[in-house]
């Protein structure tokens, strides 16, 4: 007579010992698995820093004089670079952007005489119109309106760097020339004036620690074992596994 | 060496410099190179799945069990990398950053839980699809419908995001609108899987991966080499490109209006992004929990499935099963190891705030293209993403057509019916359900990488808790199943509700709290979880299992 309780089974509870390995060698794997995955990433948080980039740093010293209205030349221009460096990355929001587009316009326009502002006002304005052709524009059409706008950057950045100190060629001159707005004086209001430290300070500090800051084969170290490492291991464990098992299944005369 | 390179790039830039700027415009025209080759590879798929075509229900569903170790790893490779792969999760790196290697780490890292808990057990079991298992194991009609229906709707929701990227890239080719390119890209895939079956498939998936991995690897080796960075091993090399963005690459010289090298030997240059790099970075609007839960939810979802796991009962021996998952696993890595270069190349060359940011499902492409890549090798790159998507839908196409006429029609409908009656009956659950996804796709709901982890997290939800108690304890009963099922189904449904009714722009009660702790792209990380607690707890409070499937668990699948 067959009792039910003669086949149960359970992977906590083995039949016999052949089970128990099966067992062993399973949950020998899945921790490997879980500690090398999710304990990484733990380990990572519990021991990160909110570290701000030099740019914050720079921002921060003269923010002060600027509420102050005592603002000199050097501390002008580099207030302008941590906007442009900020405008430069490619993963601020849309309405950032524009905020950033407005404080950078002000700080340009601000400081030129009438009759230079309104040049440039100008070319700005003829590059936006450029801009929204060469949305519908294709082939030749689109190369010439490129190069034309090509052209109209290189005049705006030429026509102020003696107030921006940015020359052509330079990182920041095309951000620059990409970031001007085409009217003056520029919407910037009180309100949103008093949220560019809190903006600047959410683009600019990131979340670091000597798993970050290690650099190994080129790579940040943390970036290298979750993008490489992890994925050799899983292959490396799978293989494992498979040997170890069919080692077990040969020595033990078992025919799957 | 420096001058070599400079003259080398004075004396190329002038010949590529019209190539380049005409490349500068990416999209709106037909391509004819490109076209050309996606057209080329569509026949040779055609005429591989009408030369291998099925020829009765057991070639359909399971290519007649004649696959070998590697070529089942390559179909499960092909099979597993889809436009999600190839476009999607280049995509996330580009847009959320370290955020988006939960989807790398995830995707692959399933296979490990695949292979200790499933691939061996379930082609013990011996049975052909996932609602014959769960059928049968749990002595349930019900279920068996239940979760015939659950796997039409995992292959449905997978292909969703498959379609897209196929109409992305039949846009880009052919200059067509979206619309247009899904319709199309969806009739051909179709035609194709009505033609083939899985036999033909499963031969078609193995050229695929040739194909996906050739086109996928080689514009790497060409940038790696092209911007100076170590190009033997671009998945190592790419490294330093990383770096170089976290720190920031100086502008480079001019002479005459020419941009020459900088510092770093690079003709372009970057402000310092660590963001793009340092783990959840607040400015990718990412936070720890959600790259573990999306990490958690796409390693459960892989083990669950029922596309994936049908790839078990194609290999002869059970053996055959443990090693087609490391060579599966194994193809799955070449690809997903290169797929961080494009995304950070991606943001090198789309710095200049004259291209500004890139469409994120389009990046693979549009990287090749900003690098100056010759254009039929790009043509051969989005061929090659197309080959993706056709293989993973070909085989998602197959699962929900067996599951609609196997497990549907036969078992429950009419148990009578001839060979041929079933066979007819899958191609019509094919047309169906092709004709549906068009649809959906057509909305565009959500980015390629993100609607296929919606598939992921229904499966981590329902099939897997089925699959991992069904064959590991034998204490689980049918009241078990079906109490853990409802609870999967629950946590399913309150999530898409929530995602659908936010999407729609309406508000139901605790909104914000729905959409970030069971979001729609991650709330396996707590839905599996319940479903496996709630079918424990039940299964211990009602009748215990019956003797004969206790011994079959005993005595065929474990002992």
């Amino acid at each position: 007579m067959e009792s039910p309780d003669q086949y149960n089974f359970s992977i906590f509870r083995p039949r016999n010992l052949h089970g128990r390995k099966n067992r062993n060698v399973i949950f020998t794997m899945l921790l490997i698995w879980a500690v090398t995955v999710f304990g990484f990433q733990f380990l990572l948080r519990g021991i990160q820093k909110p570290v701000p980039e030099k740019t914050l740093i720079m921002f921060e010293s003269v923010w002060p004089k600027v509420l102050a209205d005592d603002l000199s030349r050097d501390d002008y221009r580099s207030l302008l670079n941590s906007f442009v460096l900020v405008k430069g990355k490619n993963m601020v929001k849309p309405a950032d952007q524009e905020l950033l587009s407005d404080a950078i316009s002000c700080a340009v326009f601000i400081s030129m005489p009438d009759t230079l502002r309104s040049i440039l006002l100008a070319e700005v304005a003829g590059i936006k119109s450029l801009k929204s052709q060469l949305v519908t524009a294709g082939g030749n059409d689109y190369l010439e309106l490129s190069d034309q706008i090509r052209e109209k950057y290189r005049s705006v950045i030429g026509m102020s760097e003696q107030y921006t100190g940015f020359r052509e060629g330079s990182l920041e001159a095309p951000f620059l020339a990409a970031s001007l707005n085409d009217t003056y004086p520029p919407s910037l209001n009180d309100a949103s004036f008093a949220g560019l430290p809190d903006m600047m300070k959410f683009y600019l500090t990131h979340y670091q620690s000597v798993l970050t800051d290690t650099t190994f084969l080129g790579f940040p170290f943390h970036y290298f074992y979750t993008a490489v490492f992890l994925l050799v291991l899983f292959i490396a464990l799978c293989i494992a596994y498979n040997i170890l098992v069919e080692w077990r299944l040969r020595k033990e005369g078992v025919v799957e | 060496m420096k001058k070599i390179y400079l003259s080398l790039i004075l004396t190329f830039s002038g010949v590529i410099s019209a190539n380049a700027e005409s490349l500068t415009q990416l999209e709106g025209s037909f391509k004819t190179g490109p076209a050309i080759i996606l057209i080329a590879i569509l026949v040779i798929f055609v005429m591989v799945g009408v030369f291998f075509r099925a020829k009765d229900p057991a070639d359909y569903y399971a290519a007649g069990r004649k696959i070998s170790r590697v070529g089942s790893g390559m179909a499960i490779a092909s099979n597993w990398m889809s436009a999600a792969s190839v476009l999607g999760m280049a995509g996330m790196m580009y847009g959320f950053g370290y955020n988006g290697l939960a989807y790398v780490v995830g995707w692959t890292g399933g296979y490990v839980l695949l292979l200790i808990l499933m691939a061996a057990q379930i082609r013990k079991y011996g049975k052909y699809t996932a609602p014959d298992f769960i059928g049968d194991r749990y002595y349930s009609r019900d279920l068996r419908i239940a979760s015939a229906i659950f796997t039409i709707l995992i292959s449905f929701a997978y292909c969703v995001g498959q379609f897209g990227g196929i109409g992305l890239m039949f846009k880009w080719i052919m200059g067509l609108d979206y619309a247009w390119a899904v319709i199309i890209g969806a009739s051909v895939v179709l035609m194709y899987t009505l033609l083939s079956g899985m036999i033909g498939a499963t031969k078609n998936m193995q050229i695929q991966y040739v194909i996906i991995v050739t086109s996928f690897l080689l514009p790497t080796f060409i940038m790696a080499f092209k911007f100076d960075y170590f190009w033997l091993l671009p998945q190592i090399g790419y490294g330093a490109v990383v770096t170089d963005i976290v720190q920031g690459i100086p502008a480079p010289n001019i002479s005459d209006g020419m941009a020459l090298l900088n510092a770093y030997g690079h003709d372009f240059s970057v402000v310092p992004s660590p963001e793009y790099a340092m783990p959840w970075d607040p400015s990718t609007d990412t936070t720890f929990f959600q790259w573990v839960a999306i990490c958690f939810s796409l390693m459960v979802g892989t083990a669950g499935l029922p596309h994936v796991i049908q790839r078990f009962y194609v290999v002869p021996k059970v053996t055959d099963a443990r090693w087609s998952v490391v060579w599966g696993l194994f193809f799955i890595s070449l690809v997903y190891w290169t797929a961080p270069i494009y995304s950070a190349f991606g943001k090198v060359l789309s710095s200049s705030p004259e291209v500004g940011v890139l469409a994120k499902d389009a990046i693979v492409v549009y990287t090749a293209q900003l690098a100056g890549i010759n254009s039929l090798i790009v043509g051969l790159l989005a061929a090659g993403a197309i080959s993706a998507a056709f293989s993973t839908v070909s085989g998602l196409l197959v699962a929900g057509a067996s599951a609609f006429s196997h497990d549907l029609y036969v078992r429950v409908i009419n148990p009578d019916s001839t060979p041929k009656q079933q066979l007819k009956i899958a191609r019509i659950g094919t047309v169906i359900m092709a004709l549906a996804v068009t649809i959906v796709a057509l909305l565009k709901l959500g980015l390629i990488a993100q609607l296929v982890s919606v598939a992921f997290s229904m499966a981590a939800c329902t099939i897997f808790p089925l699959f991992l108690l069904g064959i590991w304890w034998s204490g689980s009963n049918r009241a078990g199943a079906k109490a853990g099922l409802t609870t999967g189904v629950l946590v399913t449904t309150i999530s898409i509700t929530y995602f659908i009714v936010g999407l729609s722009g309406g508000s139901l009660p605790g909104q914000e709290f729905i959409s970030y702790w069971l979001n729609v792209w991650y709330f396996a990380w707590i839905g599996a979880p319940l479903a496996v607690i709630v079918n424990i707890v039940v299964s211990k409070l009602t009748t215990p299992t019956p003797l004969e499937i206790k011994k079959f668990l005993a005595e065929q699948v474990h002992n």
